[in-house]
């Protein structure tokens, strides 16, 4: 198959995450070309990129009885299926791609992530294990293994593979994305900030990090700089923390300490749980 | 190819008719309320995440077990000790509610579904537990 001058150019738009003009670029070609398979692949894509799932599982299955069977498409098919909820579909599609190519690294990605969502941790852990061995160093490979040990519970480890991913794909938007997301996950208010700036500004069109970005930059803001041991040690070890200083000054007959120490204490908490919300109201204000 | 990885496993999960507490804010009642709110909260947030009758009964054996060992602590040796045995009979307590639910709550969470607020709940368990809890020690005593 020859690929047009049109398709060429939707399919730059398509990997420069332009979807709106990628769907434009679709749209203007000739009839016959519109009806390949590779247009509907495109077509998928761009609508995938829009989040504008039934129409890209539309696109995508239009594409399947245009072409038949196809492993990247049927990728695509089980993205938008899965964020459409129906998972029983998702995974009949990733299958059916499978079936064709059992070392098809999307797919198997793909379904590890479906794995994830309904807690079947160990079936996913070996899917993410075969697809680490075809391809250690793809991107899906790093970022399924960042959510898998997430799921796991283990967000040191999620945040040491978040790490590996942007060190190996420093352009790439969801690699700082997921860096930010185990960092804040582990309290670490900056790493997490500077995290979701970079994917921010690596791919401005995607609401999901300028949000996640805003939140950040929200706890950043100096009037949170009390609530921080709640982040950065989790609020657990914070309040055991204050328990044995309240209770150790107690013991030494520091009575009146202790009694000052409380008072503090409630005042922090009371602090960590009205202050927060009003600078989010009070910045988002600001910046919308 | 035959592939037990590849044979279907999936079933679509229904989103639960109350959404589900996040496990992590459980930790405020227990401090607050002791070994009871966690235990009451953690069971009910057990069912609200479909965990079935065996993390259910882990939680509140562990709860009971604690709240006993509370009471006979507070009615013995810790004379004036004042809060410090509920404090940390609800944060174990609180512990065991984690462990249980952290994992089948991210669970929930990759779906897309929203949490619940624990405010109002939270307040109300910590309140009715400290109640319950200054009575049993009362007539333990």
């Amino acid at each position: 198959m020859t690929t047009s001058a049109g398709l060429a150019r939707a399919l730059a738009l398509v990997m420069a995450s332009r979807p709106d003009e990628a769907l434009r670029e679709l749209a203007t070609l000739p009839a016959s070309e519109a009806v390949q398979p590779q247009a509907w692949y495109l077509r998928t894509a761009a609508l995938s990129q829009l989040e504008r799932w039934a129409e890209a599982a539309d696109a995508a299955r239009q594409g399947l009885a245009a072409g038949g069977p196809d492993p990247d498409l049927l990728c695509l098919l089980a993205g938008a299926e899965r964020e459409l909820g129906r998972l029983e579909t998702a995974e009949r599609a990733l299958l059916d791609g499978l079936a064709i190519d059992p070392q098809h690294v999307d797919l198997l990605c793909g379904y590890a992530r479906l794995c994830l969502q309904v807690r079947q941790l160990d079936k996913a852990a070996k899917l993410v294990e075969r697809a680490a061995a075809l391809d250690p160093h793809a991107a899906p490979v790093y970022a399924i293994r960042v959510q898998l040990a997430y799921a796991q519970g283990d967000d040191r480890t999620a945040q040491q593979i978040a790490r590996e991913f942007v060190a190996e794909y420093p352009e790439d938007a969801r690699a700082h994305a997921m860096l930010g997301s185990t960092s804040a996950l582990r309290g670490q208010v900056h790493a997490a900030d500077s995290g979701f700036r970079q994917a921010a500004s690596a791919e401005p069109t995607v609401n999901e990090y300028a949000e996640a970005a805003l939140e950040t930059r929200i706890l950043e803001h100096p009037l949170l700089i009390p609530v921080r041991p709640f982040m950065r040690f989790g609020t657990i070890k914070t309040w055991v923390a204050a328990v044995v200083v309240l209770y150790g000054l107690r013991m030494l007959g520091l009575r009146a300490l202790s009694f000052v120490f409380a008072l503090v204490w409630l005042a922090l908490c009371v602090y960590s749980w009205v202050v927060p919300p009003l600078v989010r109201r009070w910045m988002t204000r600001r910046w919308r | 190819m035959t592939d037990d990885l590849f044979t279907p496993t999936i079933r679509t999960p229904t989103a639960p008719a109350t959404p589900p507490w996040r496990p992590e804010s459980i930790v405020y009642p227990a401090f607050f309320g002791g070994a009871l709110a966690a235990t009451v909260l953690g069971a009910i947030n057990a069912h609200r995440l479909s965990l079935g009758r065996g993390p259910v009964l882990a939680i509140v054996a562990a709860g009971l077990v604690l709240f006993a060992g509370r009471v006979a602590f507070a009615a013995t040796i810790g004379g004036n000790t004042g809060r410090i045995g509920g404090i940390v009979a609800g944060l174990l307590t609180w512990g065991v509610v984690n462990a249980v639910q952290r994992k089948p709550f991210r669970a929930y969470l990759q779906n897309d579904w929203q949490p619940a607020s624990l405010v109002g709940p939270g307040i109300l368990a910590a309140i009715g537990s400290l109640i319950v809890e200054v009575i049993v020690i009362a007539v333990a005593r």
